[in-house]
């Protein structure tokens, strides 16, 4: 029998701030403190709710992380593939997230890696390429990687499968 | 039972004296044709008296003098009270207040009691209770009626040392709305009740020989006694007044008697057993009239506050205590219970909410009554000039054993000589555990907005304003018209200043023009090659840019794309970030900008404006966010002042960080509300009338609304985030001021002490760098 609490995902989403498409959030305005939308996923004919957080992406509102971060499931860095910065700041967010979240195994605390906005001018302002980004996933232990374009919603569901897969992966044995 | 209340009559000097005076047998007279000798269809004047006064404030100087009438048309009765234009002791009387206090022909049919006082000392006066649910229409202008009472009123009441006084106002005064009492300085109480036997049906009341009832029928208030199954409730006829009270009064009540007519002696007043003996010359001051006077208008304020509560409660799918009840409606009367539980258990009746909160507050009284519930009432009721606040709990439980009634404002030490007995004092009524828990708050009404010409009579010949603190209440209790907005937040917010003048504003006008487009020139000067090397320039720009095009998208003035007000939202912001550049640029700044450029049409001015509402909020969004921390600190403090169980909740669910309210102090409840109410609260909040941190009651208001739905649905820590961001475009700003107001001012030191000093808005402690520095990207 699935237990009750891992139907229900806590996933917060990070990246720079103004790079999380609109879809990622439940209105069009800049997120102050902290928000979620859920979201239903199903597979393996199971049915998950994703609470998707979204939170003030600007830095000097990370000091809220420590609340908001906590008893988070996964966690979905996001980048512009255009924005050579906002890869290059994935890993401060990842650090900063271990460090305000504190889960119990930082090691094996799954996140999954989009790169967003591949749509954006047929592709051409690109600067963040898929291979580099698949490099730097692939040296933070394996972190899954997609690419993704909300505005079109382009592997948007395939992404959020396998941050439920992820964070059912993390559970403890026992809560099988 | 109805005849037991028809012989009741004659037992009374007084009023075998008016059966003498007037037609004698005419106690069942709904014709119009036994007493008068006219028999003309058109209205005819059967009583006047004139000098018969209304007392607005405890001041027996600030009275509002009037005539009584008494009129006959057809077979109806009515009553009216008109103010006189000139009034000798309070020469201010204003059209609208006259309007506001004039009683016009209220028909008898629509009264259900009269309650007589004719004290010893001091003069004499009735209160008119008037029924209830009977003329919807009669009622909005009555409600407004106590309720400018209450404005006005200082609520110095009435400490006594014994729980049993209170109880008796309680349920005496809880039968309905009521005028505020009429004083006949010339006398002529008597005879006013003559008249009104004559013509009408008028019994005295078994219980209170001082109380006559027209129009008697069975009340859902005595319903709903029986149905507690009080003690001395259940066989007692409908009457509004006392049950209880019969216990206490029939005592004594001859001696009170006895006591008709104004003399010098000094006697105990009705209703204080004659415990103690008062020396009033004020009639306004005397203990008992006051008491009476406010539970009358806590009436009105229990059916606006608790259907106000109800309503939310429904449309939250929280139901109340009282409702999941009621369904035993059927269950009440012959229950005399001896004993607190069998009080607890009964139900309420009616479903109306002021009935079911009658009921709450008597179940109550009847706990308090009992000997055995853990109760001190040591001061009751009342607090400052503007709102009272209290709760009651509602026994959920068959063990009411623990009530307590807390002291929450400081008061003055009881002296218990002379003039004892006032005091002001307001206590919450808190149960743990046991109980759940309704809570009644409120404040003053809201007033309609300061418009063009009220405005002009704030200001001198040269547009001075003259009394700074008097404009900011006016504010405070009603906000700024739209169009007078542009002129007045200019000033509430500090740009310009209560003392200059029109021309003085219109210079410094011109010269803060000109240093906007001094500090604007210098980012843009700024070349594209400069920018390349300006990294923070051009960060702070891209983040303004991304902001200000999702900022109140959904108000015209900001919608579409290339929009020239988006386009003056950043370039204010990108100047406001080199003005302010330690500062800088945070998310949050646009929603604080926007309404000021939607009042202030103009770059500079809104600029400048915005400036001054930085100086104080700048805090907020200070990189270690100490701005917003010690607001939610204070929060959380004021929170365990004033509702302790939701503290209580939140302390064990791991909420006291108050961080789901982040959003609230960050940009002062802009996503919260609608625009135009995020502008009327704003105005309201610049006032500092009440507090300078009014936002933080605000805070407590809404928490405290809804902490029934919070505690109830057991929320933890996300979902009140997701809950308090779901309340967005849901909150009742004028209620909320309301609450917020009188929490306010129940709170008063103690509250103060919550709020660490440099709380924004305050201005920051030290004086040295305004902002710390550390930021390292922005």
């Amino acid at each position: 029998m699935a237990s009750r609490r891992r139907m229900l995902l806590k996933v917060i989403i990070l990246g720079d701030s103004g790079y999380v498409n609109r879809k990622f959030s439940n209105q069009y305005k800049a997120t102050i403190g902290a928000d979620f939308l859920t979201k239903e996923v199903q597979f393996d004919d199971r049915l998950f709710t994703l609470q998707i957080w979204d939170t003030a992406g600007q830095e000097r509102f990370q000091s809220l992380g420590v609340a908001f971060y906590r008893g988070a499931d996964c966690c979905v860095l996001v980048h512009d593939v255009n924005v050579m910065k906002s890869f290059d700041n994935l890993n401060n967010w990842r650090e900063e997230f271990l460090i305000q979240a504190s889960p119990s195994d930082p090691e094996n605390f799954p996140f999954v890696v989009l790169g967003n906005k591949v749509d954006v001018d047929g592709g051409n302002s690109r600067v963040v390429s898929e291979k580099k980004a698949k490099a730097w996933c692939a040296s933070k232990g394996n972190i899954p990687y997609f690419e993704t374009s909300a505005k079109e919603g382009f592997n948007v569901d395939a992404a959020f499968e396998c941050i439920a897969r992820n964070a059912l992966k993390n559970e403890p044995e026992e809560e099988m | 039972m109805q005849e037991a209340e028809l012989h009741d009559l004659s037992d009374d000097a007084d009023y075998a004296a008016s059966q003498q005076e007037g037609s004698a047998s005419m106690m069942r007279c709904y014709s119009s044709k036994l007493s008068t000798s006219s028999e003309t269809e058109g209205a005819e004047i059967v009583y006047l008296k004139d000098n018969v006064a209304i007392h607005p404030t405890q001041y027996a100087s600030e009275r509002i003098s009037g005539r009584l009438k008494l009129i006959k048309q057809g077979s109806a009765l009515f009553m009216t009270w008109i103010p006189y234009k000139r009034q000798s002791t309070n020469a201010k009387l204003s059209e609208k207040d006259r309007n506001l206090y004039t009683i016009r022909a209220v028909p008898f049919a629509d009264v259900r009691s009269i309650r007589r006082h004719t004290p010893a000392l001091g003069w004499q006066y009735i209160i008119v209770v008037l029924s209830s649910g009977r003329n919807r229409k009669l009622y909005t202008v009555f409600s407004w009626l106590v309720v400018y009472q209450v404005e006005q009123m200082t609520f110095d009441v009435a400490c006594s040392t014994s729980t049993y006084d209170v109880q008796l106002i309680f349920i005496n005064c809880f039968s309905g709305l009521a005028f505020p009492p009429l004083y006949f300085y010339n006398g002529g109480v008597r005879e006013f009740l003559t008249t009104i036997k004559q013509h009408v049906f008028l019994v005295r009341s078994v219980e209170d020989t001082n109380v006559f009832l027209l129009n008697d029928f069975q009340n859902p208030l005595q319903r709903t006694l029986s149905s507690l199954g009080l003690p001395r409730v259940v066989s007692i006829p409908s009457m509004p007044s006392t049950p209880v009270l019969a216990r206490e009064s029939t005592s004594h009540e001859n001696q009170e008697r006895t006591d008709v007519g104004v003399s010098d002696v000094s006697a105990s007043i009705p209703q204080y057993n004659g415990r103690r003996r008062q020396k009033f010359h004020d009639p306004a001051r005397d203990i008992s009239i006051q008491v009476l006077e406010k539970f009358s208008f806590v009436t009105k304020f229990a059916r606006e506050t608790t259907s106000q509560l109800f309503r939310e409660s429904h449309s939250n799918g929280f139901r109340p205590l009282e409702r999941r009840k009621s369904n035993q409606s059927d269950d009440y009367s012959h229950k005399p219970s001896d004993d607190a539980e069998g009080v607890a258990v009964q139900s309420p009746v009616a479903p109306d909410p002021v009935e079911v909160y009658v009921c709450s507050l008597c179940q109550l009284i009847a706990l308090c009554n009992n000997a055995s519930a853990h109760l001190s009432m040591e001061s009751v009721l009342g607090h400052g000039p503007t709102g009272i606040w209290f709760s009651t709990s509602i026994p959920g439980n068959l063990m009411p054993t623990s009530i307590l009634v807390e002291q929450k404002v400081p008061y003055r030490e009881h002296n218990r000589d002379g003039e004892a007995g006032t005091n002001v004092g307001t206590f919450e009524l808190i149960s743990y555990k046991e109980f759940d828990k309704l809570s009644l708050v409120w404040g003053k009404p809201r007033q309609p907005p300061l418009g063009l010409e009220e405005w002009a009579t704030f200001l001198d010949s040269e547009g001075r304003v003259v009394d700074s603190k008097a404009l900011r209440k006016r504010i405070f209790y009603g906000g700024i018209e739209h169009k007078l907005r542009k002129e007045v937040w200019a000033i509430l917010l500090g740009y310009h200043t209560y003392e200059s003048t029109y021309a003085e504003r219109k210079h410094q006008r011109s010269i803060k023009n000109i240093e906007y487009e001094t500090i604007k020139s210098q980012w843009q000067s700024i070349s594209a090659a400069q920018a390349k090397r300006f990294t923070k320039f051009r960060e702070r720009k891209v983040l303004i840019e991304k902001d200000v095009v999702r900022t109140d998208k959904s108000l015209s003035f900001y919608d579409g794309d290339d929009n020239p007000n988006v386009n003056l939202l950043r370039d204010i912001l990108l100047t406001y970030s080199f003005y302010n550049f330690d500062l800088g640029y945070c998310q949050g700044m646009s929603d604080l900008l926007s309404p000021i450029l939607f009042v202030m049409e103009d770059e500079s001015e809104s600029f400048w404006c915005f400036v001054a509402l930085m100086e104080c909020l700048g805090p907020n969004f200070n990189r270690d966010q100490s701005g917003v921390h010690s607001q939610l600190f204070a929060l959380s403090k004021l929170v365990e002042l004033l509702d302790n169980p939701l503290h209580n909740y939140f302390k064990q669910n791991d909420c006291l960080n108050y961080f789901f309210c982040f959003r609230w102090m960050l940009i002062q409840f802009k996503r919260e509300l609608e625009y135009e109410k995020t502008m009327r609260l704003w105005e309201v909040l610049w006032t500092h009338y009440l507090s300078e941190h009014f936002h933080l009651y605000v805070g407590v208001a809404i928490l405290k609304r809804y902490r029934g739905k919070i505690i109830g649905e057991q929320m933890d820590f996300d979902t009140l985030i997701r809950f308090i961001n779901e309340l967005s475009g849901r909150i009742d700003l004028d209620a909320t001021l309301r609450d917020a107001e009188a929490l306010c001012i129940c709170a008063g030191e103690k509250g103060a002490d919550c709020i660490p000093p440099g709380t924004p808005p305050s201005l920051p402690v030290d004086n040295g760098l305004l902002y710390s520095q550390q930021d390292e990207v922005l």
